[in-house]
């Protein structure tokens, strides 16, 4: 026999615990029959009313579910949201921690800068992993029958109310990844830039003379303008001696970077062999110039703007 | 106008334990699924077949029917009824549907309107 009710009764019955299955499909097909008899009964032809009690009893692993108690989710109101925290948590450092060292550890072994690719491909496997190995942890307590204790939830749990804030985080995150890749553009451009020398060899765009002090000056300031944007997240909003910091720093990096170029000591004068624009001294000048006056537009306008922020929120 | 899908959803959440205290009832004589599918409709319960068999296994598991074997008809049938056990939460889960409508009578007069 493989009529529609049997093939319905073997469907239902795949899921449901073995030791009350044949019980279940005895009774099952009974009360199936009898509401077939109930519909013939009626006046409708066996076939028709065959399909539309098995309809009417819809998908057979719900049903199957409905008999075995069992729930029909991953993980349920009880556990979801300790799943969640637990995920947030987690995921908001491993999978950085983990690329951060891979990063370094190839860098170590000389792979350059390769090694960054190297660390976010890590740093993603790593979050997947958790994302997978958390929830299917918690599907499997949702399916245990024993009740895992979870502490009760308290009044001293409260977080804080969040300080109001004027500066926000994205604006933070921002300005340090900005600072980053300005410190790592000061190194790496002393191997690897677009200009090379006959031999194919890579020549800086800085004058390499300045690493003998100008440039580890400057990414000293640089590190002080990065610890400055964490120090004045926490303090959450604009102060006068905040503004005195930021101009200071402001100024320190400026202020020698103007001077290198008006000086023409800033461009490597090796340059100026591959790329005969820059061998004239006029051009030299003038790009010198440009910089300068570039640097200090930037500066001035940052510090008006600051100026302003301060003033509104010290008001 | 109240949405018909809002409407359903709290109508369903408001019947959905009554139909265990009106099969306890009807189990206080003898039965078989199908059958009580029948007695509930008629008395205003209407209830899906999928939720009805189910239920009265996890009720039995519950302690609350016993079941019996009938092969005397033309096919042989599961009938349940209340057991004492089942009878005595009954009682309560009465008491309480009782204690329900004794305060919503009570809500009702007591808002002026």
């Amino acid at each position: 026999m493989n009529t529609l009710t049997d093939r319905y009764l073997a469907a239902t019955l795949r899921s449901v615990p073995a030791q009350r299955r044949d019980e279940i499909a005895s009774e099952l097909r009974a009360s199936i029959d009898d509401m077939i008899e109930g519909r013939t009964d009626g006046g409708q032809d066996a076939t028709t009313a065959e399909r539309a009690v098995l309809t009417e009893l819809g998908n057979p692993d719900v049903l199957a579910a409905r008999y075995a108690d069992r729930r029909l989710q991953l993980i349920g109101p009880t556990y979801y949201l300790v799943w969640l925290r637990l995920l947030k948590l987690l995921l908001s450092f491993i999978p950085a921690l983990v690329g951060t060292i891979v990063a370094v550890v190839d860098v170590a072994e000389g792979q350059g800068f390769g090694a960054i690719g190297s660390g976010i491909v890590v740093a993603l496997h790593v979050a997947v992993h958790i994302g997978f190995w958390l929830t299917l942890t918690f599907a499997i307590i949702e399916r245990s029958q024993q009740n895992v204790d979870l502490p009760d939830w308290t009044v001293d749990q409260l977080p804080d109310v969040p300080a109001h804030r004027d500066i926000s985080l994205a604006d933070t995150i921002a300005s340090v990844v900005m600072l980053v890749v300005t410190i790592a553009y000061l190194p790496f451009q002393h191997y690897r830039s677009w200009v090379h020398d006959t031999d194919g060899d890579n020549i800086p765009v800085l004058d390499p003379t300045l690493w003998s002090f100008w440039l580890p000056a400057l990414i000293v300031v640089l590190l002080g303008s990065l610890v400055f944007e964490i120090v004045k997240y926490r303090v959450g909003s604009w102060n006068w001696a905040l503004f005195g910091t930021k101009a200071l720093l402001n100024l320190a990096f400026s202020v020698p970077l103007v001077w290198l170029a008006l000086s023409d000591r800033l461009l490597n004068p090796a340059l100026g062999e591959r790329l005969s624009w820059l061998a004239e001294a006029d051009n030299r000048n003038l790009l010198g110039l440009a910089i300068a006056v570039g640097t200090a537009a930037i500066v001035v306008w940052d510090l008006i703007d600051t100026g302003l922020k301060t003033r509104r929120q010290t008001a | 106008m109240v949405s018909e899908d809002v409407l359903r959803t709290h109508l369903q959440e408001l019947r959905r334990g009554t139909v265990v205290v009106a099969s306890l009832v009807a189990l206080r004589r003898p039965d078989y699924g199908y059958a009580l599918l029948q007695r509930l409709t008629d008395h205003g319960f209407p209830v899906d077949a999928n939720t009805l068999y189910p239920l009265l296994r996890r009720l039995e598991d519950q302690g609350l029917l016993t079941s019996e074997w009938n092969t005397e008809e033309s096919r042989p049938r599961k009938f349940y009824r209340t057991s004492d056990e089942g009878e005595s939460m009954l009682t309560r889960l009465l008491d309480d549907l009782a204690a329900v409508q004794t305060s919503i009578t009570g809500l009702i007069q007591g808002v002026d309107r």
